[in-house]
């Protein structure tokens, strides 16, 4: 993992004295509500319907153990017990003090963490593949990278106050886990012939009331050119993206309007003028970020385990377990272990301070004192020894975290909805749960196979609906929550926007249409094949048919 | 109203000049680009020096043929939120090679100071009560993550460098 210099750490520090001072000016009343509104944001602290949220970053989604105890800590000290896992692989603590959040952004910098442009117009947490550098299908490691693009973007003198929000996504590997298409910038990294490291470049992808999949610019940038490039695409949209309209500010909107041929004219011409300037690294930082991200010393073990495969004979939910939520580890004898934070009837993403913990000294005692957080919501230990799964699942199930659920349709992607959200016209969280309640059954769901569902509570996409292979989202319809039903998105390589079937249902009618649509796969699915497949195979008219009797 | 200088520049004492009015022989006069553009070349000959007030909507490239006569942008900010400022003045620098006062003016923010100060921006107009604030803002931060076009270079270059004092932060 990457650790503070003396540099960081001066960055860190100095921010948050800044920000101390701004909440104090603002509890004396020197600052309005409107003036410190975008300070506050700056250092993603939201005013929620209830209460203030505080969105804490977690680099492209890699955290230490340590780092875990601490978000423990805050979360039980400063907030409720718990804390909720977001897609931009942060973290959220829904009910702080205003008055305790430069104490938490203190605790945070301790473990060398913070809350840097986690919201506001500006370059956003950068999200990359949680099993970056333990998978086997990698060309290279991609959070060497996600750090160089981290400290660039921080307090970026020409960019901190771009039309809209901006977001860089970036994988290493061949199975996109990041959905890279589906973001401001998505980088894919890839070899050349000569064998030189390089990325793809595609930009105006996005979700939100308009989503787009977005395009490749650049076949092969070499990665020594990587900020410069950046630097080339944002100034374009920087100057270019339109201010007149939120709605229409992102730049997904500038690439479709001038065309992305355009866009990449533009951005070539400029990064013709700075690519010599000194904003690419040198070798030796290049170098430098790189070594932190070296991999462990695994010694290579035996792929099996008499043990292991004697529990899993005698054990349906550990087998069931096993097969879903592990990951083949680039070392022979380890796999990546997924933990589902989407216990059947629970809420997507949560996890409380115990459960915190718990993954914390299991992170020390199998995997490298390492963890992740995926876009999909759930936490991952890398680098674990296959003989030690038993052990691990029991623990995991004790303590309610032990859901064989990973990549099948109970594993959904939840934004916080109107529990907790000041945009959102619906409730998602119990939606959520009703669905992952009516599918409460292991073998069903194993059965039906992969299949994801991704829920928003509104237009603005937060819970990926655009993406998901079933996707709801909750609008408001004269007063009463609606939730409408799309199929056939995908956030993976094969990214694909989701089509609204038809109107909506209300909170309990989408359950029993998810429960249709999926009906209808079974009934209509090919040996092999999975519900994507069969959806693109078939089209949307037969689950029009379930759901609307229409023909 | 209170001046900020980043810089260290010779700030000028400029009168932005109104719709019909003459400039004052030998004064620091600003006037839009239009109007600029507009009059004859006569009509500035007899001014002390000529500045520009432009808005962030303005394309650096049609500043390109005004520039030989100014010593000084203002930029206007519409809002703090109007990022657009922060690369037009880049542009100045690093594409048209101005070396004069660049000045921003309009709502922008005292947590805008450093943003402002690394674009290539020497001074920004405050209002009083914003003025220590301001300068506050602008000390806080000593060393950052990017290299600017102002000849400061970024921690990642400073990390390496053989010149020790880069390295104190």
């Amino acid at each position: 993992m990457y650790a503070y210099d003396q540099f960081d750490h001066a960055m860190v520090a100095s921010r948050n004295a800044e920000f101390r001072d701004q909440v104090e000016r603002r509890l004396k009343g020197e600052l309005t509500e409107d003036e410190f509104k975008p300070l506050r944001l700056m250092n993603g602290l939201y005013l929620q319907l209830h209460a203030y949220m505080l969105r804490a970053a977690i680099p492209y989604g890699t955290l230490s153990a340590d780092q875990m105890r601490r978000l423990a800590h805050i979360a039980r000290r400063y907030d409720k017990g718990y804390g909720h896992f977001t897609t931009r692989q942060n973290v959220q603590f829904n009910w702080p003090k205003l008055s305790d959040t430069p104490d938490i952004l203190d605790e945070l910098a301790e473990v060398e963490m913070h809350a840097i442009q986690t919201s506001g117009n500006c370059i956003r947490n950068v999200t990359t593949d949680q099993f970056a550098g333990a998978t086997a299908d990698e060309v290279a490691d991609p959070r060497p990278y996600a750090e160089l693009l981290r400290q660039w973007s921080t307090f970026h003198p020409e960019f901190s106050f771009l039309p809209r929000k901006f977001k860089i996504a970036i994988t290493g590997a061949s199975a996109d886990r990041a959905a890279v298409k589906w973001h401001d910038i998505g980088l894919v990294l890839k070899q050349n012939d000569a064998g030189e490291v390089g990325f793809e470049v595609s930009v105006g992808g996005g979700m939100g009331r308009t989503p787009v999949i977005g395009k490749v610019i650049r076949d092969f940038l070499p990665e020594k050119d990587l900020l410069s490039y950046m630097e080339a695409i944002l100034r374009v949209y920087n100057e270019n993206g339109r201010r007149d309209n939120k709605y229409k500010a992102r730049i997904k909107i500038l690439v479709e309007a001038m065309g992305a041929d355009e866009y990449a004219r533009q951005t070539e011409a400029e990064w013709d003028r700075i690519k010599d300037a000194p904003i690419d690294v040198p070798e030796e930082e290049a170098a430098r970020i790189k070594a932190f991200f070296a991999p462990p010393p695994l010694e290579v073990l035996e792929e099996t385990n008499a043990s292991v495969d004697e529990f899993a004979s005698k054990n349906f939910l550990f087998a069931s377990w096993l097969n879903n939520n592990t990951n083949k580890h680039k070392v022979p004898g380890y796999v990546n272990v997924t933990i589902s934070l989407k216990p059947h009837g629970g809420i997507a993403g949560d996890a409380t301070a115990e459960q915190m913990e718990l993954v914390a000294a299991l992170a020390d005692a199998y995997s490298q004192s390492e963890i992740r957080v995926s876009h999909e919501q759930n936490l991952i230990l890398p680098h674990v020894p296959v003989k030690d799964l038993a052990t691990i699942w029991a623990d995991l199930d004790e303590a309610g975290l032990g859901t064989a659920n990973v990549g099948l349709i109970t594993d959904m992607i939840v934004c916080p909805g109107l529990d907790y959200c000041a945009l959102a016209n619906a409730r998602s969280i119990p939606i959520g749960q009703a669905i992952s309640n009516r599918f409460d059954d292991m073998k069903r769901i194993q059965d039906i196979g992969p299949l994801k569902i991704k829920m928003s509570g509104c237009i603005n996409a937060c819970g990926h609906h655009h993406a998901g292979h079933i996707g709801i989202l909750g609008v408001d319809r004269k007063g009463e929550e609606s939730y409408q039903i799309l199929l056939g998105g995908s956030g993976a390589e094969d990214a694909s926007k989701g089509t609204i079937l038809g109107p909506g249902f209300d909170e309990h009618g989408i359950v029993d249409a998810v429960e249709k649509v999926v009906a209808v796969y079974l009934g209509e699915r090919e040996e092999g094949e999975e519900f994507l497949g069969t959806y693109r195979r078939i089209g949307a008219q037969p689950f029009k048919e379930a759901l609307y009797g229409t023909h | 109203m209170a001046l900020i200088n980043f810089t260290g520049i010779e700030a000028g004492n400029w009168t932005v000049l109104a719709e019909d009015e003459q400039p004052t022989e030998g004064a620091k006069v600003a006037a839009s680009v239009t109007r600029i553009a507009d009059e004859s070349e006569e009509f500035f000959a007899a001014v002390g020096e000529l500045g520009a007030v432009v808005s962030t909507e303005t394309a650096y490239a049609d500043l390109a043929p005004l520039l030989n006569k100014l010593s000084f942008v203002a930029i206007e900010f519409p809002a703090f939120t109007d990022g657009r400022g922060f690369s037009l003045a880049v542009r100045l620098r690093k594409d048209l090679g101005f070396k004069g006062e660049i000045r921003a003016v309009g709502p922008v923010m005292p947590d805008q100071a450093m943003h402002l100060m690394r674009s290539g921006f020497d001074t920004v107009d405050v209002a009083d009560e914003r003025k220590e604030a301001f300068e506050a803002c602008a000390a806080r931060f000593k060393q950052f993550y990017q290299s600017d076009y102002r000849g400061a270079v970024s921690i990642a270059h400073a990390r390496h460098s053989s010149d020790e004092s880069r390295k104190a932060s």
